[in-house]
């Protein structure tokens, strides 16, 4: 008696869903959907890589694979949004002062769509998270490294400094050893600054009055950009500067010329 | 359809927010006058470890206030600001060899990031100071400093920075009243044209953000511009 019970309520459900789903409104929607689907799949795949700026570590290449991954995951989501906006403005659109007639019941009581919403959504947010736990641990690895070097970086209006505790060194550019994991203890003297190497995919508040951390592998010879990524007063577009990752004997030659010319007092 | 005077109505108030918006532009553009420029002086050629290049010169100076400068007589908004003088944009030549000379009139403590203590971007990393030959000054007497630098976008690179020492505040004044100025000279030799801006990095502002405040995060008085163009412009 039970069980068919369970089989009736499975059953009406199906025919619920199967009505719902020749309604010609849904029908509609469903076409929208797929047009809003492949259009923004299709824009995404084309137009994303050239708008995300050249990788120079392992880093950044993770942060545009994540950006594509959430992206591509996010455009079923987001077409859903717009099939149905777009049905409505075409198709239900309603002029003059005449109240427009009810809409059709609400489907909140319908079992198989409230398990078929509740199990991709839930499968949605796991597959992020467990995305966003596995890259963690990836991006996580240079400043795990025994051999790391350590730069100090001090953001203020509106300039950087970079200080080489080993070396004794201060420069007002980056200079790192390829494929060498940089580790960067981030400070400020004023407000609150964000040290970002726009290419390295690394970026964090320098904070005045503590030190934060963040760390990146550079795994490509050249010259990088690094910008203060938080609004910070009058100046800010300007502040600035370069990181050169160069080989890493020229990294040592670049230590050994300079090394302690730049210190005070000159000793 | 919709009905003409609704239709008129709503042009009729999109016309008058316009206009609103146009007056608070042309009064906000009147209203916030560009500092003068001050270009640096041109002067035959020099021999450098570049070769002979163009000379060129000019002269700064550092007060305590605003009664000097750009701001007026009175001061301006903010007669108590310490502020850079003659005005706020100063403008060199390109390829050239520059010398800046810096009157500074202002006293001085210990400087947050020893960094700027010292002379950056000049030859030979050094400057003069009363005459004597240096290559930075004492991290816990600056006064001020002199600092150039700019985006990293479609221009050559370029930073400067000069260390600026306090004055002796126990020293007979100058005939205009301020404390007798220490003198630096500072040469450097500019490349390609480019926009650049200049601040102090000695947290002058009194007030919040750690001294960063007030007139050192305020257009015209311990930052503004430092263009370098070609020669002929």
């Amino acid at each position: 008696m039970l069980s068919e019970t369970s089989e009736d309520t499975t059953k009406q459900s199906r025919n619920r869903v199967g009505s719902f789903l020749s309604r010609r409104d849904v029908q509609q929607a469903i076409r929208a959907w797929v047009f809003w689907a492949v259009t923004l799949g299709g824009l995404g795949y084309l137009l994303i890589p050239h708008l995300m700026t050249d990788s120079a570590s392992k880093t950044m290449d993770i942060v545009k694979s994540t950006f594509m991954a959430f992206y591509y995951t996010s455009v079923p989501v987001a077409a859903v949004v717009l099939g149905i906006a777009t049905q409505t403005v075409l198709h239900n659109r309603h002029a003059g002062t005449v109240p427009p007639p009810d809409d059709n019941p609400a489907i909140e009581t319908n079992q198989m769509a409230n398990i078929v919403w509740v199990v991709i959504s839930s499968a949605l947010c796991v597959f992020l998270l467990v995305w966003g736990l596995v890259v963690e641990n990836v991006v996580a690895e240079p400043s795990r490294a025994a051999n790391a070097t350590v730069v100090n970086v001090t953001g203020q209006q509106w300039i950087w400094t970079f200080n080489y505790p080993a070396a004794r060194k201060d420069t007002n550019e980056l200079y790192l050893p390829v494929d060498q994991p940089v580790i960067f203890k981030v400070q400020s003297k004023d407000v609150t600054h964000a040290f970002w190497i726009v290419q390295m995919g690394i970026k964090i508040n320098a904070n005045r009055g503590e030190i934060t951390e963040t760390a990146v592998t550079p795994n490509k010879i050249g010259v990088f950009d690094v910008r203060c990524a938080e609004l910070c007063g009058l100046l800010h577009a300007h502040m600035q500067t370069r990181v050169h990752v160069v080989s890493k004997a020229d990294y040592e030659k670049w230590l050994a010329n300079q090394g302690s010319v730049e210190q005070w007092p000159a000793s | 359809m919709v009905p003409v005077n609704k239709a008129l109505r709503t042009l009729g108030v999109i016309a008058i927010g316009s206009l609103v918006v146009s007056l608070c532009a042309i009064l906000a553009i009147g209203v916030s006058k560009p500092p003068s420029i001050l270009k640096a002086i041109q002067n035959g050629k020099a021999q450098t470890t570049e070769g002979l290049l163009p000379a060129a010169h000019m002269e700064i100076s550092i007060w305590p206030d605003s009664m000097r400068g750009m701001h007026g007589a009175h001061g301006g908004a903010h007669p108590g600001f310490v502020s850079y003088g003659p005005t706020s944009h100063f403008q060199v030549p390109a390829h050239s060899v520059v010398t800046i000379t810096f009157k500074q009139y202002d006293s001085g403590e210990k400087i947050s990031n020893p960094y700027f203590a010292k002379v950056h971007g000049t030859v030979d990393g050094s400057m003069t100071l009363d005459g004597k030959k240096v290559s930075g000054i004492d991290p816990n007497a600056v006064g001020h400093t002199f600092t150039v630098h700019g985006m990293n976008t479609g221009q050559p690179d370029m930073f400067l920075s000069i260390p600026l020492p306090p004055t002796d505040e126990d020293a007979e004044p100058e005939p205009n009243g301020y404390a007798k100025p220490h003198i630096i000279t500072a040469t450097f030799i500019t490349g390609a044209a480019g926009h650049y801006i200049w601040n102090c990095e000695y947290p002058c502002g009194d007030g919040s953000y750690a001294k960063f405040g007030n007139a050192m995060s305020t257009g015209g008085y311990m930052s503004g511009i430092f263009d370098v163009v070609d020669a002929n412009a």
